[in-house]
């Protein structure tokens, strides 16, 4: 235990790991639910449309694929916190980023929720909107790639610090 | 919510007006984090979140169980033949639940079955072991948490698109098990946090 490698160096550390994880899932949580129960007013007036199932799914696999962001980070960050080499500096860096990737996250499963909700409403009136929500989607998930690539950044800012 | 403005700003005043009169009083060194955290038991970190992890993953079950059985049963009265079919998704919000209590029991396995001593307690691998347990027990109980109220709302909009066209179902089961996976994502991060976590274990020598 020194000055460098506290013992509560691992709370912080932790703390990332879950703020990454739940915040995520909170995103993902919400642009399931939300796009879901816009998927499920389409199958009322336009059964054929959610017959192609890929295409009306779009936006929930986009929440998933938001929940995935946060678990690679998640994981990545987990591995590197072993007792006793565990460096303070190395905690506050792990905190940012699972604050970093978790509340982009959760920005980005926000928004994908919502416009995957409204426009496939809007699609079972006009199918010529379907494109426009696709680039609308891509635009909101690279909101959650933004918080990845950050964390991803912070991470390899520690390799060189030890005890 | 003007109500809970009243409420913030109260709490917000209390605690400026106790930091300003230990800045004050001279004893502003008395808000430590470190030593908060050193001083804590980890004991309390590691109980604490071994009883959310069960507690919130239970909570998001029962949330999600009572949406889907609302809309199951309130659909069932003009289209009787969804009642069966539909108990999956309550199946699904169980899942939750159990993924709670497999984390509670496999991390009270890191609990002794003797309490140590205060005086060899405070070891940096005890530490390590509270901390973990205390986040991974939260992580795993509010990922459980938001995955149960998701299935609960896919599972109500599965049961009513069922009431009003059978070949819909399939297609909203598919966005309820997108949304199950959220739950084995909290799992799979709680079971890699306290992977090497080694159980509460005395100090072999005594410090001040």
């Amino acid at each position: 235990m020194t000055e460098i490698c506290p013992p509560y160096a691992p709370f912080f550390g932790f703390a990332g790991v879950a703020a990454s994880m739940v915040f995520s899932t909170v995103g993902a949580a919400f642009g399931t639910a939300k796009s879901g129960i816009g998927i499920t007013g389409l199958g009322q007036f336009r059964p054929e449309l959610i017959m192609k199932a890929s295409s009306s799914l779009i936006p929930v696999v986009m929440s998933g694929i938001i929940a995935v962001y946060g678990l690679v980070v998640s994981v990545l960050i987990a591995g590197k916190i072993q007792p006793g080499s565990y460096s303070l500096f190395a905690g506050f860096i792990h905190l940012a980023a699972g604050l970093a990737c978790g509340f982009t996250g959760m920005a980005a499963g926000y928004a994908i929720g919502i416009v995957g909700d409204s426009c496939v409403r809007a699609y079972v009136y006009e199918s010529k909107v379907f494109v426009t929500m696709i680039l609308i989607l891509i635009f909101a998930e690279v909101l959650g790639l933004y918080g990845l690539i950050v964390a991803l950044i912070l991470d390899t800012l520690t390799n060189g610090v030890e005890c | 919510m003007g109500y809970y403005n009243y409420y913030g700003s109260f709490v917000g005043l209390l605690a400026i007006s106790i930091a300003l009169y230990l800045l004050f009083t001279g004893s502003g060194e008395a808000f430590n984090v470190a030593r908060f955290l050193e001083e804590v038991n980890p004991y309390i970190w590691a109980m604490t979140g071994i009883g959310l992890a069960v507690g919130l993953s239970v909570l998001g079950a029962g949330w999600g169980i009572f949406i889907t059985g609302a809309s199951i049963l309130g659909g069932g009265v003009r289209a009787p033949r969804i009642r069966t079919k539909n108990l999956i998704s309550i199946i699904f919000c169980e899942v939750v639940a159990i993924y709670g209590v497999i984390i509670a029991i496999v991390f009270s396995s890191k609990i002794g079955s003797t309490p140590i001593q205060e005086n060899v307690l405070y070891t940096a691998d005890n530490y390590y072991t509270g901390f973990a347990l205390f986040w991974g027990g939260l992580t795993v109980g509010l990922c459980n948490l938001l995955c149960g109220i998701t299935v609960g709302i896919t599972g109500s909009n599965a049961a009513l698109a069922d009431a009003a066209d059978p070949q819909l179902f399939v297609k909203v089961l598919i966005v309820e098990v997108f949304g199950s996976i959220m739950g084995l994502f909290g799992l799979i991060v709680g079971l890699l946090m306290t992977g090497s976590t080694v159980p509460f274990a005395a100090a072999t020598s005594v410090t001040a």
